[in-house]
């Protein structure tokens, strides 16, 4: 019973052996496919050009509030996260039409004077394009515009608390450009003890007093109240985005889908085209059997290349001294998700190469279906549910969740036993589909 | 003749949608029986040939097989792996017929053992891999479509020589020819089959009196 199908498998991979150009591809394609991932991460990681157009010409420094701020400083912090290039107001103009910038952050004229002015807000403008990547460049201003004003608030708080404790202590200071010089509550109460014991200076000193404990706490009450929740970031912590679970696990689904719907469409209509069928099904091998040859040569493969792109994503992942480190010890879990999708998408290629009778048809075939498959698979199910819905009939979406929770989730159990099931049922559903449709290729 | 035959075909047809290759046929082969299968191109002769190896289904009728006999089947077209070469494709086939090693075969028929693949050989190599194939197992029974088309005289010779031993062990041969010359020197029986019936079934000798023979020479 098992011993047929062995043999055939055996044969396939006798003649992909024979085949140096196939071998060749079959070698070249996870790596291109992880060539394509990565670039795709690093599209994801780089920095959207973005317009400075400074009409108030902003010099280097700027005291504002008693303190001084290092403007080219602020603007370095910023283009961590975005490049930053000054240029006149008609060139960005022209640039965010023609899309080489993402946006124009706008420096209207009067901008520093307002600031320093403490009286009203000054505001920057922004003006953003239409492209996919405009929701992250207005993410971006606005984190500026935060971190700016909270600097800025820092030096607010802090001149407000210098005025509270020239209340308390006395001395001299600068408010709306006037100096002035005050004796404090510290100097009124050394006047008040000077003065003849009354009632009233009783009074008068008690108020200094409770004036006194009051003042003391404003400082804490100011920052308190400036910043009701305060954020630390601790940062470093994770891995690195482009080696993520999601990477390695779109890597190996989108390698697995192509390879095995290919080799298993291609190879069961090639046994047509060889004409070796007819010899086949005298007794020698049933369509049953033919059919489970050509799923075990997809996860032949699958494991095989499966192997090698979980080896280079590990070694990547090692080289790069990613924090955390490749899971080495959920290596055996993935290969079981490997087999499993491997499997499924074999029945699926073992299906079209029933149908289609002969192996280009069915590589053709094979590759309409996978290109839409995959990239049904790639939308999230938050935005268009059906689209999740109809991916769910296939096996990629469940093999990417297998992966990425194999990988890197803490208990992976519940994501694994579920998608394990679904790749085991569309297996099976599209085995028996492809059972039935190779029929067509002895008739 | 009163020998269970070693096949038969009862009734058998075959249908491609609308278009009917054999109409109802029934076709028996006894042991010690040369039987040749003559007729134009698409009159159904492969189509019979490949009902009676198992490797087509009939639309109707059945294909009857003594006990234990095997069926060696040559196709008209090369039908074994390309990218193999004739020793791989030789054991390939022994091992799932079950049966022992081919070296016999390979050297019997001459064929090359160098390690080629099947594909890159010649067309008379091609069809004497297929003829190896069809011997796997020593059948009782074999069934030849057009095998002596791409054969130079020598290989035919050989050809006709596995033919007879056959059919002195007590087996038999079904053979689908064109070549008046095959007849004469195989042939017991002759069936002429047009548009898919049989309209001549008899010995050579009649047949080549027949206005069947006069039709299609």
């Amino acid at each position: 019973m098992i011993k047929a199908p062995l043999l055939i498998l055996r044969k396939d991979l006798l003649v992909l052996r024979h085949s140096p150009a196939l071998l060749g591809v079959l070698i070249a394609y996870p790596l291109v496919i992880a060539l394509l991932i990565g670039l795709t991460a690093a599209y994801a990681n780089a920095k959207p050009r973005v317009a400075l157009v400074d009409l108030d010409g902003i010099p280097h420094r700027v005291v504002i509030a008693g303190k001084s701020f290092d403007v080219d400083g602020l603007i370095d912090q910023v283009a961590q996260n975005v490049e930053i290039v000054r240029m006149s107001e008609g060139q960005a103009s022209q640039q965010l039409q023609s899309g080489r910038v993402a946006a124009v952050v706008t420096i209207p004229p009067g901008f520093v004077g307002e600031l320093k002015g403490l009286v009203t807000s000054p505001h920057l403008t922004l003006a953003t394009g239409t492209g996919g990547i405009t929701p992250r460049v207005r993410q971006q201003m606005q984190a500026l515009v935060y971190n700016l004003n909270r600097k800025l608030q820092s030096a607010f708080i802090q001149a407000d608390i210098e005025y509270v404790n020239l209340l308390l202590h006395g001395g001299s200071g600068r408010v709306l450009g006037r100096r002035f010089s005050i004796i404090g509550l510290d100097g009124t109460a050394r006047l008040l003890k000077q003065l003849p014991r009354s009632p009233q200076v009783a009074t008068i000193e008690d108020f200094v007093n409770d004036a006194r404990l009051a003042l003391a706490l404003t400082g804490t009450a100011i920052r308190a109240t400036a910043s009701p929740i305060e954020l630390d970031e601790v940062t470093g912590q994770g891995r690195t985005s482009a080696l993520s679970a999601q990477v390695q696990a779109y890597g190996l689904a989108i390698t697995i889908a192509f390879l095995g719907v290919l080799l298993a469409a291609g190879a069961l209509a090639a046994e047509r085209d060889e004409n070796a069928i007819g010899r086949l099904v005298r007794g020698l091998v049933g369509l049953g059997q033919l059919v489970v040859a050509k799923v075990a040569l997809a996860v032949t493969v699958a494991l095989g290349l499966g192997l090698a792109l979980l080896l280079a994503f590990g070694i990547a992942v090692e080289a790069g001294d990613v924090r955390g480190g490749q899971p080495w010890q959920r290596l055996p879990l993935v290969l079981l998700g490997v087999v499993l999708a491997g499997a499924a998408v074999g029945a699926v290629g073992a299906l079209i190469g029933g149908l289609a009778r002969e192996s280009r048809t069915a590589s053709l075939v094979g590759i309409l279906v996978v290109l839409p498959v995959v990239f049904l698979g790639l939308v999230p199910s938050e935005i268009v549910p059906v689209a999740a819905w109809i991916s769910d009939a296939f096996p990629f979406a469940h093999a990417v969740r297998f992966f990425a929770s194999a990988l890197y989730d803490g208990s992976p159990w519940r994501v694994v036993g579920e998608e394990g099931a679904w790749l085991v049922g569309l297996g099976a559903v599209f085995g028996v589909l492809a059972r039935l449709s190779a029929r067509r290729l002895a008739a | 003749m009163s020998v269970a035959p070693l096949l038969a075909a009862r009734g058998v047809s075959r249908s491609f949608g609308n278009h009917v290759a054999l109409a109802p046929t029934s076709v028996e082969a006894h042991p010690g029986e040369v039987l040749a299968l003559v007729g134009p191109n698409g009159a159904g002769k492969s189509t019979l040939l490949a009902i009676l190896a198992g490797a087509l289904p009939p639309s109707s009728g059945s294909v009857e097989r003594g006990d234990g006999v095997r069926v060696g089947w040559m196709p008209q077209r090369p039908a074994h792996y390309g990218r193999l070469s004739a020793r791989q494709n030789l054991e390939l086939f022994a091992r799932l017929e079950g049966v022992g090693e081919p070296d016999a075969l390979l050297e019997r028929l001459e064929l090359p053992d160098d390690g080629r693949p099947s594909a890159a050989l010649s067309v008379g190599n091609r069809q004497r891999l297929d003829l190896a194939i069809s011997l796997l197992g020593d059948p009782q029974v074999l069934l030849l479509d057009e095998p002596t088309a791409a054969l130079d005289p020598r290989q035919r010779r050989r050809l006709w020589e596995t033919a007879a031993a056959v059919r002195t062990g007590g087996g038999a041969v079904i053979l689908v020819t064109q070549n008046v010359e095959d007849l004469e020197r195989v042939a017991d029986r002759v069936i002429v089959l047009l548009d898919g019936r049989v309209v001549f079934d008899g010995p050579v000798a009649e047949y080549l009196r027949s206005e069947a023979a006069g039709a299609l020479a």
